[in-house]
């Protein structure tokens, strides 16, 4: 099923998905666009090209409260924060970020251990994926498509945008998200000429080149896993890390964290806070020993983790190539050119 | 029932806290509403201790040490004056009253001094009322 | 008019000198990054190195901030523009690194633009001075003018009730992610181990929210109080633009006044919080 709406109505659409439970959405911050629950149907802005933070925390929020206690008390009378039981509408999330949520799905999702907080939250939103805009050009530090997300891929979404001049054209995609489109009334039908301009997109998208020719997950495993010894290698490229802990938090696929129980007198709050293996006392363990005191140790960790040890352990690379690290980075470090050279270059090109 | 401020006073163990015993054993009346701790020299106090103890709850932070020039260690409260100085232009900067927060220098023999001090900043507190802002509601 | 390439070509000169006599083993400038506007830190080893050197109008970081990575006794050349300087300047004065160790190749520039946002950087953000303070080699001519007062832009939160400027400074530090970008940008965060990463005692929570976000920007504050030469990077660092540059200066000017000592101006100096004068008066703590 195909709809559109003129965008500059969206907040019709807004508006009702606020009525049917919480929305998500980008909202243009001081900073830049950051996704955050909606409190006015009109505070939507869907002119980014892509938010700051990733959308992950719909999912895997940055603070998340489990359990609330009073220290005299028994264990037992502890209460469990209810999670909300309202549907969720994630609004606008560009295609790499929702492949990121697949990524994720392997950690949080999967036989053997299910995170019950994530499980829940992934079965009530519905994902209103957004396809990059073609006619714009595309920013130097994106690399999705080269790892074999095109710009306007609608895998994961349940219900697809594609800009049309003034209008947004949306697309069901999976049954969840056909069931939603048919109750939007403030919808309208979308004519033939419409359903052509969104195969075409479809079709555009996939030749929307980002930098880098081509990856081979495999390759680059490999690769690092022979220069990890290079001491040298790493101390050298780690020379401007500051290692502060931003490409962690603005990541879709790092998913590190703590859980500490933060106590007032006699009341107190077990929760899970978002750590990242960037951060000096990562590793500090209980005898004061700390693996990884220096930087080298801390950002080839990093390194190999994403590109390395996750490919070997789950097939998968754990990156999307949405960029974002290398635009927050303070010291401008462009992580996946470092993989570049760390890999000699062999299997890909610059652009 | 009126308000009653919690005020969190941290007094030097060689002037400000025997001044405080001489007003006890003079028996002076003084409001109840300061909690004391005692540290040997105002020097020993960390800024970060006032803006904890605002945000634990305190509505009022008073710090007592000797006169400068009379430090029991020599210099001690020379540079607890700078560093002390430094924090109230951070809390005031931040919006917090600059009223809650006060440094006085009270000597052993000062018990008087030590009374009124401690009645007329608790009457200031109990004008400003509750401190609300940096005080943590939840955990 | 502003001659970036001038410097660079300056630069590279220097650099290669100091690195083919030996007379320091690491030179700290600038590099190539992923484009125009966005150059990296860079320590240039050898002298193959010299040729990745650059310099143009977005070099905004302050390499004092790796100084301290360096063992003691290690000879470093570095690239210092005015608030850089002054940060080389603070930490001889902490001994953190000794004068004899660094050559200072100063950079007297005004015309540095922010990548965020494509403006000049000048007095409002930065502490206003175009000069380095301390310097072995020149590698452009004095600039002259330019002149503005870094603490004028202070004025209208001075002038706000104190009600509204809790409201500004809450707004904004709730925004914090707690990423420690703007610690570990500073040339003068560096403790190991910060106090907000000690359990024992626990000065603040790790959740993002506003009593761990406050204790720890007020706590911060307070340790760079008279040491922060208002360099802006921590600001410059920071993911949600938090304008943590506005609080700096206040500390600063507030220093100022009380101490009569302004951070990093020379090494003969001592960091105000750990020194005193009699003369100080009590008039400051009111």
């Amino acid at each position: 099923m195909l709809k559109k709406i003129v965008i500059d109505e969206i907040s019709q659409l807004t508006a009702v998905l606020m009525e049917m439970g919480t929305l998500i959405a980008p909202v243009k911050e001081i900073s830049g666009h950051n996704f955050m629950e909606i409190a006015d149907p009109g505070q939507v802005d869907l002119d980014f090209y892509n938010t700051i933070m990733s959308p992950k925390s719909a999912f895997f929020p940055q603070k998340e409260d489990f359990v609330r206690y009073k220290t005299a008390e028994k264990l037992s009378a502890a209460e469990t924060v209810l999670l909300d039981t309202k549907p969720v509408f994630l609004f606008g999330v560009r295609p790499c970020d929702v492949k990121s949520f697949q990524i994720m799905d392997i950690h949080f999702n999967h036989a053997g251990i299910i995170d019950p907080y994530w499980h829940h939250r992934r079965e009530s939103t519905t994902i209103f994926g957004y396809a990059f805009d073609l006619d714009k050009p595309v920013d130097p530090a994106d690399f999705y498509n080269t790892l074999g997300i095109s710009a306007s891929d609608p895998e994961g979404s349940d219900i697809f945008m594609v800009k049309k001049e003034k209008e947004l054209l949306l697309k069901s995609i999976t049954h969840k998200g056909e069931k939603l489109l048919a109750q939007l009334s403030a919808l309208t039908s979308a004519t033939s000429g419409d359903e052509q301009y969104y195969e075409e997109y479809l079709q555009r998208g996939k030749d929307y080149k980002t930098r880098f020719t081509s990856v081979d997950p495999e390759a680059i495993a490999l690769e690092l896993e022979d220069v990890f010894e290079n001491t040298d290698f790493w101390k050298e490229i780690s020379s401007a890390c500051l290692s502060c802990g931003v490409c962690t938090f603005v990541c879709p696929t790092c998913y590190c964290f703590d859980i500490c129980d933060d106590t007032l007198f006699s009341k107190g709050t077990r929760r899970r806070v978002w750590d990242a293996c960037m951060f000096t006392d990562f590793t500090l363990e209980a005898s004061g020993h700390n693996p990884r005191t220096q930087v080298y140790q801390r950002l080839r960790q990093k390194f190999c983790h994403k590109y390395s040890f996750h490919i070997r352990k789950y097939g998968v690379i754990s990156c999307v190539g949405c960029g974002r690290c290398t635009r927050s980075c303070p010291v401008n470090i462009d992580i996946f050119a470092f993989v570049n050279i760390a890999t000699r270059a062999k299997w890909y090109q610059r652009l | 029932m009126s308000f009653e401020p919690k005020i969190l006073g941290i007094a030097c163990n060689w002037c400000t806290y025997t001044g405080a015993d001489l007003a006890g054993t003079t028996r002076l009346e003084y409001p109840q509403n300061v909690r004391v701790v005692r540290v040997m020299c105002s020097s020993r106090i960390n800024p970060s201790f006032i803006f904890r103890a605002f945000q634990l709850g305190a509505d009022g932070v008073l710090v007592g040490g000797c006169h400068p020039g009379d430090c029991h260690y020599n210099t001690g409260n020379l540079y607890a004056r700078r560093r002390l100085a430094t924090a109230k232009k951070i809390l005031e900067f931040a919006g917090i009253e600059p009223g809650r927060f006060r440094v006085e220098w009270i000597s052993a023999s000062e018990g008087n001094k030590f009374a009124e001090v401690v009645e007329e900043f608790t009457n200031q507190i109990k004008n400003l009322g509750p401190q609300m802002k940096l005080k943590i509601q939840e955990p | 008019m502003i001659r970036f390439k001038q410097i660079e070509e300056r630069l590279k000169k220097e650099a290669k000198i100091l690195l083919e006599s030996g007379e320091v083993t690491v030179v700290l400038a600038y590099g190539k990054g992923y484009d125009e506007k966005h150059p990296m830190p860079y320590a240039a080893k050898k002298i193959a190195d010299v040729e990745d050197l650059v310099f143009n109008e977005y070099c905004n970081h302050n390499m004092a901030r790796y100084l301290v990575r360096y063992p003691q006794g290690t000879k470093i050349a570095i690239a210092v523009k005015a608030a850089d300087s002054r940060a080389v300047v603070q930490l001889i004065q902490e001994e953190k690194v000794k004068r004899d160790d660094l050559v200072l190749l100063g950079i007297p520039i005004h015309g540095m633009k922010d990548p965020r946002t494509g403006e000049v950087i000048d007095g409002k953000t930065t502490c206003g001075m175009y000069t380095p303070v301390l310097y072995d080699v020149l590698l452009n001519d004095d600039v002259h003018g330019h002149k503005i007062s870094p603490y004028d832009v202070l004025a209208k939160y001075e002038a706000m009730d104190k009600d509204e400027r809790w409201e500004f400074w809450k707004k904004e530090l709730d925004k914090c992610i707690r990423c420690y970008a703007c610690r570990k940008a500073c040339p003068m965060c560096y403790c190991d181990p910060c106090f907000i990463d000690q359990s024992k005692p626990k000065w603040a929570d790790k959740a993002p929210q506003s009593p761990g976000n406050m204790m720890y920007h007020l706590t911060r504050f307070h340790h760079l109080a008279g040491r922060c030469v208002d360099c802006g990077e921590c600001s410059r660092a920071c993911p949600v633009n938090i304008p943590l540059y506005l609080f700096h200066k206040k500390v600063a000017k507030e220093c100022e006044e009380m101490f009569h000592q302004k951070a990093g101006m020379s090494i003969e100096d001592k960091p105000v919080l750990i020194d005193f004068r009699v003369e100080d008066s009590d008039k400051i703590l009111e």
